[in-house]
């Protein structure tokens, strides 16, 4: 057993994910090793069908490893019922989905507050938070719309406002910015590397856009369900991608 | 509370689906509502038929008169009783009675003698409209008799019939007399058909050689009061009888119409609600799983499957009020109106069951009871069937959800 450091946010051993039974089995991922520290920002690259969904969603809790072990803030999360899981949820991982999946009776405001309302902290406080969060992330003025009435962009805002308004250790992304065009890629990665850099927030994102790459820290390279050439540069990776 | 709030806005996402459910859900509460009004405005009426016939809503006897009818067993202090009745406009009558043989010359039967006051039973009671041939007794019907229907039957008796009368008096003596036949009862009820042979009190007492004795005295307030009340009333006054209400009296019926209608409401409520609620666990079902993604996502942001329950479960409780407050207003209202003005069967001939005529207009009786009843069964059934939706959405995978396409 290795000892877990305090700033370990991510520390996977030999992760692997089969999908289906009998004949018909795929293997997902293959024996991942990985490890996040504080304040990371890290950027998941590799080829359609390569288990990036499949990694983030066993990082975050939504899914069980096959076999191996996930261990998050020093807990082996794989033991825990799927209640201790929520809560595991609940208050150390921020969610953003590529479809923002935004609640859609909620407003802008009660979106970014509805997770602070699960952890039960009082509406004062809440609001306080989220205020200054949506002025943060530029939707002041925007609060009280509905999803419907906000553009795709302006919802991905919404969504990482819920993602990181309770201030988790880890903040989860799967191709947000697959959705929307360039230019408001660029400004949601902006807003993310700012809230990186304001609040040391650690960030995994998987991507298929090689614009995403030059704003992370790190690089990793997912290919059949495992992780290869993980000490490529940014620019190596850019240049491979252009080929 | 935000958990409202927000299954408020989720009930109007489909507002054409939830306003026919609320349609269907009111109409279940209004139509139990009016129908438990007219039933429990049935059975009262059933229940004042019966005490206005000849039992009223309290009797009194001596201590011990009911268990041998002992001629001797009277009643004493009756003055008291009287100026209760009086004072609260109750209706009073004084009965005796006593054991006796009547003969037809042909035939001859043991009969029970009723010493009673025409024109009292007259005011107060029904039975003495009740008659088949001749006529009840006056008060000027000195040495009349009125017959039960049976029991003229058996003596051969017919109006104006010359009647031979033996009785032990109360001093020991033999009393005997004739009397001729004024009137016969129709059937009321069978001791009376049997046995009843109604004489004038003061024939009575020179019969039986008693003074102005008395048995038996019923009150009848025709429902002014509750038959409770006017026995705490009475008891207190009249330490050495015993004073009991119709329901004591008769307690066959009285279990009988709580028996009846507990049952018939009951069922029938459960019935209406049960149906209902399957329309609420419909609409339930159909929006959760428009809304499986949703749920997927706000467990992956960490909501518990037990807020998801209780969060679909308020759908179904914000639904359910809605509707009974509208099925309340609707139900209430045409019960108030039944109330008042009843349906009017008069149009359809007389209405008679068992020789007993009833009221051609039926009304209803509106209470607190009828309005809890199908409110909370309404409430509980739907809050049950919501458990199935709310227990599918509770169990979704986030992981699946968050990729289903509806
Ligand atoms: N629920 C599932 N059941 C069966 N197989 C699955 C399931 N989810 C994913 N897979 C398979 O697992 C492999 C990895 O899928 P995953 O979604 O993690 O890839 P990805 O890298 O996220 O791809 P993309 O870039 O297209 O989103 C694929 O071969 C996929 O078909
Ligand atoms: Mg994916």
């Amino acid at each position: 057993m290795s000892t877990v450091k305090s700033n370990e946010i991510v520390l996977l051993q030999n992760i692997k994910k089969d999908y289906g039974q009998g004949n018909v089995v795929t293997e997902a991922l293959r024996g991942v090793d990985l490890k996040l520290v504080k304040g990371d920002f890290t950027v998941m690259m590799g080829p359609s069908g390569s288990g990036k969904s499949t990694l983030l969603n066993i990082i975050g809790g939504l899914d069980r490893a096959t076999s191996g072990k996930t261990i998050i803030n020093g807990q082996d999360i794989g033991i825990l019922s799927n209640k201790a899981l929520s809560l595991m949820r609940l208050n150390n991982i921020g969610f953003v989905f590529q479809n923002y999946n935004l609640i859609p009776v909620l407003t802008a405001y009660e979106n970014a507050e509805y997770v602070l309302m699960l952890q039960g902290i009082n509406p004062l406080q809440r609001r306080e938070k989220v205020m200054s969060l949506l002025q943060e992330i530029g939707l002041d003025g925007l609060e009280n719309r509905f999803p419907r009435e906000l553009s795709g962009g302006q919802q991905q805002r919404v969504a990482i406002a819920r993602a990181v308004a309770s201030d988790p250790q880890l903040v989860l992304a799967d191709e947000i910015t697959a959705n929307v065009d360039s230019e408001t890629a660029q400004s949601l990665l902006e807003l993310m590397v700012s809230l990186n850099q304001n609040n040391k927030t650690t960030f995994l994102f998987s991507t298929h856009d090689p614009a995403v790459i030059k704003f992370a820290k790190r690089v990793i390279i997912l290919k059949d369900g495992n992780i290869s050439n993980e000490k490529l540069s940014s620019v190596e990776i850019e240049e491979s991608t252009h080929k | 509370m935000k958990m409202v709030k927000i299954s408020w806005r989720n009930l109007w996402r489909n507002a054409t689906r939830t306003n026919i459910t609320i349609t269907a859900v009111a109409l279940c509460v209004a139509i139990l509502i009016i129908f438990q009004a007219l039933i429990i405005g049935l059975i009262e009426k059933a229940v004042s038929n019966t005490t206005n016939l000849l039992v009223g809503e309290v009797q009194i006897h001596a201590n011990g008169y009911l268990d041998d009818r002992s001629i001797y067993k009277s009643l004493g202090n009756i003055e008291k009783v009287r100026a209760f009745a009086r004072e609260n406009n109750i209706g009073i009558v004084e009965r005796s009675y006593g054991f006796g043989l009547i003969s037809s010359g042909k035939k001859s039967a043991g009969t029970q003698f009723w010493g009673i006051n025409p024109e009292f039973e007259l005011n107060y009671f029904d039975f003495a409209n009740n008659i088949d041939e001749g006529e009840f007794l006056s008060e000027t019907s000195l040495n009349k008799v009125v017959l039960g229907k049976k029991l003229a039957r058996s003596l051969a008796a017919e109006i104006g019939t010359e009647l031979v009368v033996f009785v032990q008096g109360a001093d020991g003596s033999l009393g005997n007399d004739l009397f001729y036949v004024s009137g016969i009862l129709k059937n009321i009820a069978d001791d009376i058909d049997r046995g009843a042979a109604m004489i004038l009190k003061d024939d009575f007492d020179i019969l039986f050689s008693t003074n102005n004795i008395v048995h038996e005295i019923a009150l009848n307030s025709k429902g002014k009061f509750e038959a409770e009340e006017i026995q705490k009333n009475i008891s207190s006054k009249l330490k050495d009888a015993s004073v009991m209400t119709w329901k004591q009296l008769m307690p066959f019926i009285d279990s009988m119409v709580d028996q009846m209608s507990a049952f018939m409401l009951t069922m029938f409520s459960l019935i209406f609600t049960v149906a209902a609620s399957l329309g609420v666990m419909n609409t339930l079902l159909m929006s959760t799983y428009d809304r499986m993604k949703e749920f997927g996502v706000i467990r992956a942001i960490g909501a518990t499957p037990w807020r998801i329950i209780r969060q679909v479960s308020m759908e179904a409780i914000l639904l359910t009020t809605l509707a009974s407050i509208i099925g309340v207003i609707i139900g209430l209202g045409i019960s108030l109106y039944l109330q008042v003005y009843g349906i009017d069967f008069s149009g359809k001939g007389n209405l008679s069951f068992g020789g007993v005529v009833f009221d051609p207009i039926w009304k209803a009786s509106v209470s607190f009871k009828i309005v809890l009843l199908p409110v909370v069964l309404m409430f509980v059934t739907s809050i049950v069937a919501s458990l199935y939706p709310a227990s599918i959405a509770a169990r979704i995978k986030p992981v699946e959800a968050i990729h289903y396409k509806p």
